[in-house]
Parts: structure tokens; sequence; C-alpha cells
């Protein structure tokens, strides 16, 4: 039910919104609610929380873990060449030298995850996996993108969608790493490193540090699976769009909480980019 | 203005009795999470409408106590989560009252006004998601911080954030409903982008890593500390005794060890 709320409602003045969901949920209790918040509150309970289990099939087991891993060096792989090779030719790119070290501390966050992955999976008793080669155009989507003069706006572009993507990625995998416990923090840890990487990117950009609904903003139309799903205004069962009133609205609410990409969803993003 | 309202408490029929309008008590005797001990003397307070609170302003710890007992499990957790979320929202409810009178320039408003909808909205979905047991309600306190200086205010801001972040990388793992995990998940990257953006106008483009580093990302791995150290960071800013029970015995660090 939530989900096709959302998916009806998503595109509608949240104002309607607060109003729909005000009937929808005093029908829903057979009874009259007071205000919009507490027509939510009354719906929110831990059950509910539990209910949306039942619309997530998760495999947890060690092959999950290593899938997972190796999964997520693929994404690490990924972004620590992108900023290898873009400090490598910070000069020819035109990087700013005050801009530079937001840059040379990514690349090197991103260099130790890739250490740090391969160790995990080592200590798996699995093989990690080879670095493949890229393709930063993107099958030609980032058109002759080859981190070379002038081209320090597009690099900015692709840090963007990267960092966004990952944050996105290792959110989406957390449900498949809670036996593991070891492997789940690890995991949290870098995931919570890659939002301070796409707060900065994007404020180096000139937008928000955050997503506000399903937009890409200034991206080139190819990245827009990467905010797909980020206007979601619904957790734990419960339409948040009242709690936007007189509190930022619904872009705020949506704002409020990242969303996560499915394994599936991510490949999709990034094959492009696998030479 | 609701009248501030003291409630002498001598038994749990009283409590469900109580005809305050968000008698915030009325569920203790119900083997809730929460207690207030002693039970005798308390204040109900009405945040929406009375900003500054009954207790807003008294010393760290001269409250009751409000017990977080992890007992309960992943009732417990979201407990945990949404104490902190009712510090960083009430923080930034005075950041921005603050205004007025501060020396923020209006891209830093900007942002922290963003920052407090998030926060406020963080806190209220919790509040929502626990139902029954969200009967508590933290008083703050911030010693002579003064909220019209930039400097101090993102100070403090950079500590709450970078706590959050770390809060909830560490208590993730007590987590057993896959659900609570993604919707934690959900939250603590926005925490970390607040966090990032804080540090970010203290120190702009900074590549100071470490403990002390000033950096957006001062560490290639952020903290996940366990409960037991987050709530002694977290206390001097809370009136009441923040007070888990039942904590977990065991706690799975993170790359950092630190937790």
């Amino acid at each position: 039910m939530t989900t096709q709320n959302t998916t009806l409602l998503e595109s509608i003045d949240p104002e309607i919104v607060d109003a729909l969901v005000t009937r929808q949920d005093e029908i829903a209790q057979g009874a009259a609610t007071n205000t919009k918040l507490a027509a939510a509150l009354a719906l929110g309970s831990i059950p509910v929380a539990l209910a949306a289990l039942s619309t997530d099939v998760y495999g947890q087991s060690a092959n999950d873990v290593l899938d997972v891993l190796q999964f997520a060096l693929l994404l690490e792989y990924l972004e620590a060449e992108f900023y290898n090779r873009g400090v490598a030719n910070a000069t020819v790119m035109g990087i700013p030298p005050a801009d530079l070290p937001i840059f040379t501390t990514i690349q090197a966050h991103e260099n130790t995850h890739v250490t740090a992955l391969q160790g995990m999976i080592t200590q798996k008793g699995a093989t990690p996996r080879t670095k493949p080669n890229f393709d930063f155009t993107a099958k030609g989507n980032v058109a002759g993108f080859n981190f070379g003069a002038g081209q320090y706006a597009t690099f900015q572009v692709l840090a963007q969608a990267f960092e966004d993507t990952g944050v996105r990625a290792y959110k989406g995998q957390a449900g498949r790493l809670i036996n593991d416990k070891p492997v789940l923090t690890a995991a949290l840890t870098i995931h919570s490193v890659e939002a301070r990487h796409a707060s900065e990117i994007r404020r180096l950009r000139g937008l928000k540090a955050w997503i506000t609904g399903r937009s890409r903003d200034d991206l080139p139309a190819f990245t827009q699976a990467i905010y797909d799903g980020e206007n979601n205004a619904s957790q734990a069962g419960i339409l948040l769009f009242p709690l936007g009133n007189n509190n930022g609205g619904g872009e705020a609410v949506t704002e409020a909480f990242d969303e996560p990409l499915t394994k599936d969803q991510v490949t999709a993003i990034i094959t492009p980019f696998l030479a | 203005m609701p009248e501030k309202k003291t409630m002498v408490i001598s038994s749990t029929e009283q409590l469900l009795d109580a005809k305050t309008r968000r008698s915030f008590l009325k569920l203790m005797g119900a083997g809730g999470a929460v207690f207030f001990l002693p039970s005798v003397l308390t204040s109900c307070s009405d945040e929406d409408d009375d900003p500054m609170g009954p207790a807003f302003g008294q010393p760290s710890g001269s409250g009751p106590a409000v017990v977080i007992d992890f007992s309960r499990g992943d009732t417990a957790i979201i407990q945990y989560a949404y104490a902190l979320e009712q510090l960083e929202a009430d923080f930034y409810t005075r950041v921005m009252a603050a205004f007025s009178a501060s020396n923020f320039s209006p891209a830093e408003r900007t942002i922290l006004t963003d920052v407090k909808f998030h926060e406020v909205i963080h806190r209220e979905a919790f509040k929502a998601i626990l139902g029954p047991s969200n009967d508590f309600t933290l008083n703050t306190t911030y010693g002579n911080l003064n909220f019209g200086d930039r400097t101090s205010v993102l100070a403090t801001a950079r500590t709450f954030e970078d706590l959050g972040v770390a809060a909830y990388n560490g208590a993730a793992q007590y987590l057993s409903a896959v659900a609570n995990l993604e919707l934690a998940g959900k939250i603590v990257s926005v925490e970390a982008r607040h966090a990032a953006a804080i540090r970010d106008l203290i120190a702009p483009k900074s590549s100071s890593q470490g403990d002390a580093g000033t950096s957006f990302a001062p560490k290639a791995f952020d903290d996940a500390f366990r409960p037991g150290k987050v709530v002694p960071l977290a206390q001097p800013f809370i009136v009441e005794v923040l007070t888990p029970r039942n904590a977990p015995a065991t706690f799975v660090q993170g790359p950092n060890n630190n937790g």
C-alpha cells in the first residue's frame, strides 16, 4: 500500500498529499484523527516497521557477504582509479590548488577502502576480484572525457555521480550483512565516509550537500538512475510529508533520508563505466 | 503558550489518567523502556509550543533518569536514536532562533536551516515509528554556549554530527530487523552529509586527517561508537540522566577500533 501511495503521490503538491494522507489514515483507522501529524503517529509502530520486512527478500549467508564485498570492491576500484587519474592529471585538468586537497583526501580514502575490502575478502578465504579496465566516458555518455585540459568541471560531475552512487550502493547492501557484524560495521563506516565525500563534492559544485527529491540537478541525463527513488517520503510504512509542514516542506522530507539502491540498480549505473 | 505543569506522580494509574495534552509519562507502568526515577516529580513540556522548555538550561544531569533498556532490542535502539535526534533538533532550532543576533552568512543560514529541518524530521519520524515507546522528552542544556557566535555554534554542530554518525554506525550491529537497519542507514548518511558540510564551513577544503583532523572527512573510515561511549559524550547537553540499561556486553569494533 505504501509503495503505491508513494508512486501515486510523489509528484503531487505536498499540501494536497497531506490532505490525502489524513483522509486515508482516517479510513484506515475507522476513526477521526485530530491532526495530520497525529494521523501519521497513530499509524506508526514497530509492527508497521517490521511489516516492511515482508516486502524484501534478503539472503544473509556467508556467500552473500562475499558477494557484497566483491561488489563493493568493484565500486571502490572505480572510484580509486578515477581519483588516482584525476589527481595525477590535476594540473592538466586545471584543478585549482585550493580544491586539490579535496581530491587527494578522497583519493586516499578510496584506495584505503580498496585495500580494506581486499583484506576482508582474503580473510574469508576468497580471492579479491581483479581490477577491471574502466571507461570514464561511460561509453560516450561523457564524450571525450580523458582527464584532459579544461575538463575539471566534467571531472567534478563524475565525482558527484560516483559518490552519490556509492552512498546508495552501500546502503542497499547493509541488509545482506546483518548476520556478519564485523563486515556490517566496516561497511557502514565506509558508507558514511562516502556520504561525506558526496557532501563535499556537491557543495564544491554549488549544490546542496543533500539530495532533494529525485533531482540530479545539473548532471547529464544519463545519471538520472543515480537519483531515481530519492524522492521517497515513506519510511517504516509511514508517509512523512506532514513532517515538512512549517519545516521545509516535502523537499526537506526527501532530503532527510538517503535511499538505497539494489545491486542490480547499481550494476546498471556503473556498467557503462566498465571498458 | 501552554502553562508549565508539574505533575506529582505517585502511581501508574495516575499517570494513565494524566490530563496533560501530551502527557509523556502515560506508559511508564506498562513495562516501557523509559522510566523517570525518582518517579515522583517531573515537568511535562511541550517542545513545539514551548521551545524553551521548563527544564531548559538546568545543569546537565540534574534531572531524572531516562532509561534506555536495551533488553527491548530494536525498540531500544530506535529510542536511543530518538534521544540523539531530539538533541540535534533542539540544537538547530535554537541556532535558527538566534539568527537575528548571529554572525552567520546567508549561505550558512541556508545550510543550518536545512539541517534543522532534517533533524526535526528525523526526530518526528522516530517519534511516529516508536508509537507508545516514544514517551520521553529530553531537555537540553548548553552551558555558556553563545548561540549568536558562529564559531561556537559550528564547533558544537560538528560535535553533534560526528557523534551522531559514530552512534548510528556503532548501534547498527544491535538491530535485528533488516528494515530497521536500512532505516538507520538512510539517516546516518544524511548525518554524514551534515557533518562534512559543517566541517567544511569551519575549515574549508581541509585535508587534515585523524582524530583532530579538520577535514570534511577526517578518516577513511568513520568511527563506530558503542552506546556506552556515546552517552557520556551526549550527556553534557542533557538535563536528564540518559541511562543505558542492559546494554549489550559485546561490541564489534569498526576499522578504527576506538568505539
